[in-house]
């Protein structure tokens, strides 16, 4: 039901009953089974004056996207941890009072169950459809809340960036995602694409090279990968054989040029990069096999600041400030020229060295530490983050199950080193060099 | 007191000390019946990407994950070891 004068947006963009809109388990799932699921899972949601916020912790994708399109019918927000550790979700749920989570398990018990209701299919533009949290300071989390409007407008040009990429303007495209649809981009290109745009998701989320060949095969053509930097590097260092891809799609990460050539080059498709953030969702794109610059999407722009870089779109609620520095060039391009020095990046997910910092020093024992990012070795490793930390009583491995319990693992300090003390220079100051210095043990 | 690797084991826990740049960690002292995830060794899907490359480098095949295997076959050490002399095809 819509209220007069309130404006509306639909759930889905195609509404044809017998559109595809996901695989799984062999075979198409047409819009028609997929709104009998979603009915379902609205009729086991909790009603008001219940809370109205999911944290949808789905492994599946389609059944991830069912919760998610349940959530929406009904007005509820969805919130995403910045990870599934159990204190990140604890956090999030501490913070958002009396929140619900919905898993598989609840999701497969609310589809055993089938509904014959329809669904509300129009929803409020203003309604807060989620909120994506990056790791803030010490349990509170930053927040980014995103409006219907908001991600109905960066995604029409997320799927025209896609759909130029692919000779096939008119079928239905098929996507393979190998990134989570909690992370903010994987929701964008996996679960926003197959409501909002011409395209169906195939419901798994492989990581071996051997397992993405297996589940690209399944699918019809064209046939996308969604993918990162991370994935792609395995793909190409493998032997395995892939069938043929009409594009791949990459964000989370930078990814170079001659990585994108080797990837069109054993997969078959164009390389289409993305730009975004969880703050902002993807705002601009590249064919990173032969271009170095950034478009913008159509309506988006840019102001360089001291701090880092604002950006605004028609759609946006409000400007953002972005870390990364860019320089802007003619014809709504733009290069990225480095980011603020706090932010680390650890293959695409983001964290502050501030806040790993303060993580550590909330562990009993821990006396004092340092977290920062070592140089890349070579070119192609993962660059974690390492950290000094004076702790007498405890071990290495004690103070990294600790931290274990409230870090994303992609950035638990590899090595994590227990020192006397930490290397300050004559002014009680870290250099990176001693820093350096001290992690070789010189 | 951990339990004694075998020669396959040893040998695999070299490759993963090098290939995940495990500094501080001596191959010998990897308990073979620990988990190599999360708890355990603290490797992560990053690491589990690395490791499949170089296995599929030694020992010529391919991982997979898609099916209840793979939570048994990255239990441990000795699983893993397990699983790869059971489908290795050079080395």
């Amino acid at each position: 039901m819509t209220t007069a004068g309130v404006e509306t947006l639909p759930l889905f963009l195609s509404s044809e009953a017998q559109r595809p809109i996901a695989w799984r388990r062999g075979a198409p799932v047409l819009l028609a089974e997929f709104r009998s699921h979603v009915a379902s899972v609205v009729a086991r949601l909790p009603k008001p004056p219940a809370p109205a916020a999911m944290i949808n912790l789905c492994e599946d994708r389609y059944k991830f996207l069912v919760a998610y399109a349940a959530a929406l019918s009904v007005g509820h927000t969805v919130l995403l941890p910045s990870s599934r550790a159990d204190q990140v979700v604890a956090d999030v749920a501490a913070a958002n009072a009396g929140s619900y989570r919905i898993d598989d398990n609840a999701v497969d018990a609310a589809l055993a169950q089938p509904s014959t209701d329809s669904i509300n299919e129009r929803i409020p533009a203003d309604t807060t459809v989620m909120i994506g949290y990056t790791s803030g300071s010490t349990g509170q989390p930053k927040t980014f809340p995103k409006l219907w409007r908001t991600v109905n407008g960066s995604n029409a040009r997320n799927a025209q960036s896609i759909r130029a990429a692919i000779a096939d303007k008119t079928s239905t495209v098929w996507a393979l995602a190998t990134v989570p649809p909690q992370h903010m981009y994987g929701m964008e290109m996996s679960v926003l694409l197959p409501l909002l745009g011409d395209m169906a998701v195939h419901a798994g989320r492989p990581l071996f090279p051997a397992d993405i060949a297996a589940a690209l095969a399944e699918i019809p053509r064209p046939r996308v990968l969604i993918s990162t930097p991370v994935h792609l590097r395995a793909i190409v260092g493998s032997d395995q054989q892939f069938p043929e891809v009409d594009a791949i799609v990459s964000a989370t990460a930078p990814l170079d040029q001659s990585l994108a050539a080797a990837v069109t080059a054993k997969l078959g498709g164009e390389l289409v990069e993305m730009f975004g953030s969880t703050e902002t969702c993807v705002f601009a794109s590249r064919l990173t096999a032969g271009e170095a610059q950034w478009r913008l999407y159509e309506g988006v722009q840019l102001e360089p600041r001291d701090d880092g870089t604002l950006v605004n779109a028609p759609w946006f609620v409000e400007p953002v400030l972005l870390q990364d520095m860019v320089e802007l060039q003619p014809g709504n391009r733009f290069v990225v020229r480095g980011r603020s020095s706090d932010m680390i990046e650890v293959a695409g997910k983001r964290a502050s060295l501030t806040d790993l910092t303060k993580r550590l020093l909330t562990i009993p024992g821990v006396q004092e530490a340092a977290v920062f990012q070592p140089d890349a070795d070579a070119v192609g490793t993962i660059r974690r983050v390492a950290a000094l930390v004076v702790a007498p009583t405890l071990t290495a491995r004690e103070v990294l199950d600790q931290l274990a319990a409230g870090v994303d693992s992609a950035f638990l300090p590899r090595p994590l080193l227990i020192v006397d003390s930490l290397p300050r220079n004559e002014l009680g100051k870290l250099p990176r060099e001693n820093l350096l210095r001290a992690l070789r043990r010189e | 007191m951990s339990a004694t690797q075998t020669a396959g084991e040893r040998e695999l826990a070299e490759l993963i000390v090098t290939a995940l740049n495990l500094e501080g960690v001596a191959p010998g002292d990897i308990d073979p019946e620990a988990p190599l995830f999360k708890t355990g060794l603290g490797l992560d899907s990053i690491d589990a990407l690395e490791l499949a490359l170089e296995i599929s480098k030694r020992y010529g095949f391919q991982l997979r994950s898609d099916d209840e295997n793979n939570v048994r076959i990255f239990s441990s050490l000795r699983s893993l070891a397990a699983h790869i002399a059971t489908n290795r095809v050079n080395g």
